[in-house]
């Protein structure tokens, strides 16, 4: 016995024949066992039989286009079939399997009652919210109005669905199911931690006077665009994962270098920082209080900084005097 | 200057330098009298117009006035008016046109950048001069004293015009005489006179927005200036031909001197403390400073935190380009106490005010250097009367003036979540010790009412 399975594009079974027979043969023609409306394909194309020792061996019956493994350019006359391996003629991919097929153990279906994952989404959306609603509160110091709370929710709302219906919409066009489930909770995921962040490194900037933290906030809010993307990736397809992993990474590098550069860019038209000065309650402080003399010294090493900035602005060509100098 | 409408914390001052401008015509001609007659009779072969002009463009840039103060053809102008020449010497050059109609190039000798004057030299000999009034160089001069300012106003001829002799102006950190007459742009650099035609005063400013208030640099200044640039050519031979010297060198001296001088005085007259709600803050016992009060207590909607600040900004701008005006300090005290916002609502409050806001005189990329911040807890003393603080220091030197930096100190008290005194103190065109000096001063002024 002999199962032909003809795979789609993706490698995925468009369909599935049994043959009781020895012998199989395959083509475009109507003499064939199997017929395929591949232009590419010759009329009698291939034939599958068992050699003398019994192995399943497709061979090519003299087509123009040959017939090649998936996967490889190099044109093969015969093919030891192994189950696994496609084997590509003309633009059809096929497959050969005995019925002794070793097939994956059955998989344990999620109990029913597992509220799991829908209580992780329900947790997600209301830290993202939270959150949200948190800050807004945290800076809302003239008169009360709903409609300050209310319009970042919904704007909130509606780029998390926007964003998980564009990969789900990936996800059913390439693998053929939207898992929109499981991009949901991705992308709950990634706004979560970019909303926390956010408010970790205020915290950071004022309790621990770390001010790179909420400065360099891009680049931690990039690495998680980053990580989402590639979440998202492996749920629309677990094939060529390094692939993907290298093309996000790639992506990620060019974003945070551009937005290096646009800050820098910036600085030097401006001369000042674009993030601001953070104040918190003063309970928040975490670092202990500097002496004043401890701290007019690390004043006084900013004076070497600014006579180092000088020397470069006025050895730069462009300087605006510099002919008087 | 404390002669703004109520309300307007900082009071401008224009300079009368007539670029590019087509204002409307100034003031008409007051009513003639015998004296303005005879002195203006006397006055055209040594009043004159100085021009900057564009190299290589050959064309006026901007006009002022200026007045013959010896027979061999120094003249004095303001330093307004030739800024360019003494900054860019090699884009512009001076000419002047006298109210004779003799006109010819003329070259910048020396300047006094805190008072604003210039000397020029022209090619004249034997011409008659303007002589400095002794009553008005040793202050002797009653106010009242009817004045005549002599000029060119926006370029449309020479004029001159009546007005009287008011004194000092006070809270002045420069010395200044105010003369209540009608200045215009372009007369900058002109003499006023006394009634016999001696100079007590070299036209300078106009207060904007005020009704015949104008300013003028005190005649002994000039005098001082005369007496250097004679120094000068008596020790080095008179060479008409030879090029204007390197005055860029000067600008930066006389910067740097006069900004030691100023906050060598901010220091030295200290700071006394004022109680703004339960605190006690610092500030300066300078006489230079304006100082205004404000409140959002009327504010609509009604405000959920209250703010009361101090404000107190020294007059002591200083022209130094068209675009580079610098030196003013100023000490900020705001007390704020919430109403109904929580702590961290209030800490938000508390970030608006404290911004470092580091403000120049001028256009950041030509003048300026990145801004450099310092920001942490800093605790002054042990004692309960010192509150622990949250300190921002930002500071940008200056690209051109060695040893001249901008440095805003904000502190903000940490010993209560729903009230906090922000205090900021801005010093333009500061040394960086004499910053530090006055900054722990200014930190160590901030304290707890008993």
């Amino acid at each position: 016995m002999i199962w032909v399975e003809i795979l789609s594009r993706h490698r995925d079974i468009a369909s599935r024949f049994r043959f009781p027979g020895p012998e199989v043969s395959i083509g475009r023609g109507y003499d064939n066992d199997v017929i395929i409306d591949d232009p590419y394909v010759a009329a009698r194309h291939l034939r599958v039989f068992r050699d003398d020792e019994g192995r399943l061996v497709a061979e090519d019956l003299g087509s123009a286009n040959g017939t090649f493994l998936d996967g490889s350019n190099k044109r093969l006359p015969r093919i030891l079939v192994d189950g696994r391996h496609p084997i590509r003629i003309g633009q059809t991919f096929l497959r050969f399997r005995e019925p002794g097929h070793a097939v994956e153990p059955e998989r344990v279906a999620p109990q029913r009652g597992d509220i799991l994952p829908a209580a992780a989404a329900v947790a997600l959306v209301a830290g993202v919210l939270g959150l949200e609603l948190l800050s807004v509160w945290f800076s809302q110091i003239a008169e009360p109005r709903a409609l300050n709370y209310l319009t970042p929710i919904l704007w909130t709302c509606v780029a998390i669905l926007v964003w998980v219906g564009m990969w789900a919409l990936l996800s059913r066009i390439f693998s053929g199911r939207s898992h929109f489930f499981r991009n949901l909770l991705i992308a709950l995921s990634g706004a979560f931690a970019v909303s926390f962040y956010s408010e970790l490194a205020k915290y950071l900037a004022f309790g621990w006077t770390f001010a790179l933290a909420s400065s360099y906030e891009y680049v931690a809010i990039w690495i998680v665009v980053a990580a989402v993307c590639f979440l998202h990736l492996r749920e629309v397809g677990p094939s060529r994962l390094w692939l993907k992993g290298t093309v996000v990474t790639a992506l990620l590098v060019v974003a945070v270098a551009v937005q290096t550069l646009q800050r820098s860019e910036a600085l030097s038209d401006s001369g000042r920082q674009i993030t601001l000065h953070i104040l918190m309650p003063p309970s928040l402080r975490a670092v202990p209080y500097r002496s004043e003399a401890d701290f007019f010294a690390r004043v006084e090493n900013l004076k070497a900084t600014l006579d180092g900035d000088r020397a470069q602005a006025r050895s730069s060509p462009r300087s605006p005097l510099s002919q008087a100098q | 200057m404390s002669f703004s409408v109520a309300g307007a914390a900082r009071a401008l001052r224009s300079l009368l330098l007539a670029g590019a401008i087509a204002g409307g015509l100034g003031h008409a001609a007051q009513a003639q009298s015998s004296a303005a007659e005879t002195i203006y009779a006397s006055a055209p072969p040594r009043l004159l117009q100085v021009r900057t002009l564009v190299v290589d463009a050959g064309r006026q840039i901007s006009n002022g006035s200026g007045f013959l103060v010896t027979a061999d053809g120094l003249a004095i102008t303001n330093y307004h008016v030739v800024a360019q020449v003494a900054l860019e010497p090699k884009t512009y050059r001076l000419e002047y046109v006298a109210a004779d109609g003799s006109q010819g190039a003329a070259t910048l000798l020396d300047v006094d950048l805190p008072d604003d004057l210039a000397i020029i030299r022209i090619d004249k000999h034997d011409a008659p001069f303007f002589t400095f009034d002794e009553r008005a160089m040793s202050g002797e001069l009653p106010k009242g004293e009817r004045l005549y300012s002599m000029g060119n106003p926006l370029d449309l001829g020479f004029t001159i015009v009546e007005g009287t002799y008011n004194g000092l102006v006070e809270h002045s950190y420069n010395e200044r005489l105010h003369f209540t007459g009608a200045l215009n742009p372009g007369m900058s650099g002109g003499p006023a006179v006394t009634a016999d035609g001696r100079v007590v005063g070299v036209n300078v400013a106009t207060r904007r927005g005020g009704q015949l208030i104008s300013f003028l640099v005190p005649a002994r200044f000039a005098s001082a200036l005369l007496d250097r640039a004679r120094g000068q050519s008596a020790a080095a031979p008179v060479d008409q031909a030879a090029a204007a010297p390197d005055l860029h060198e000067a600008v930066a001296h006389q910067l740097t001197e006069w900004r030691s001088a100023l906050y060598g005085a901010l220091e030295k007259d200290g700071f006394r403390a004022t109680a703004l709600g339960p605190y006690r803050a610092p500030e300066t016992q300078a006489q230079w400073f304006n100082c205004w009060a404000s409140t959002n207590a009327s504010a609509t909607p009604a405000p959920r935190a209250s703010i009361n600040s101090t404000s107190c900004t020294s007059d002591t701008g200083l022209f130094v380009a068209a675009d580079l005006n610098t030196g003013t300090v100023q000490i900020t005290h705001s007390y704020a106490k919430t109403i109904d916002l929580n702590q961290f609502q209030f800490a938000t409050v508390l970030t608006q005010l404290s911004q470092p806001r580091l403000v120049g005189g001028g256009p950041f990329r030509k003048w300026y250097t990145r801004e450099r911040c310092q920001e942490d807890f800093v605790s002054v003393a042990a004692t309960p009367d010192h509150p622990p603080l949250r300190v921002i220091w930002c500071a940008q030197a200056y690209r051109e003036f060695e040893g001249l930096y901008d440095v805003a100190l904000i502190a903000v008290t940490q010993d209560h979540n729903d009230e906090a005194l922000v205090s900021r103190l801005s010093m333009q065109a500061v040394g960086y010790d004499d910053a530090m000096t006055l900054g722990r001063r200014f930190l160590e002024g901030l304290q707890v009412s008993k």
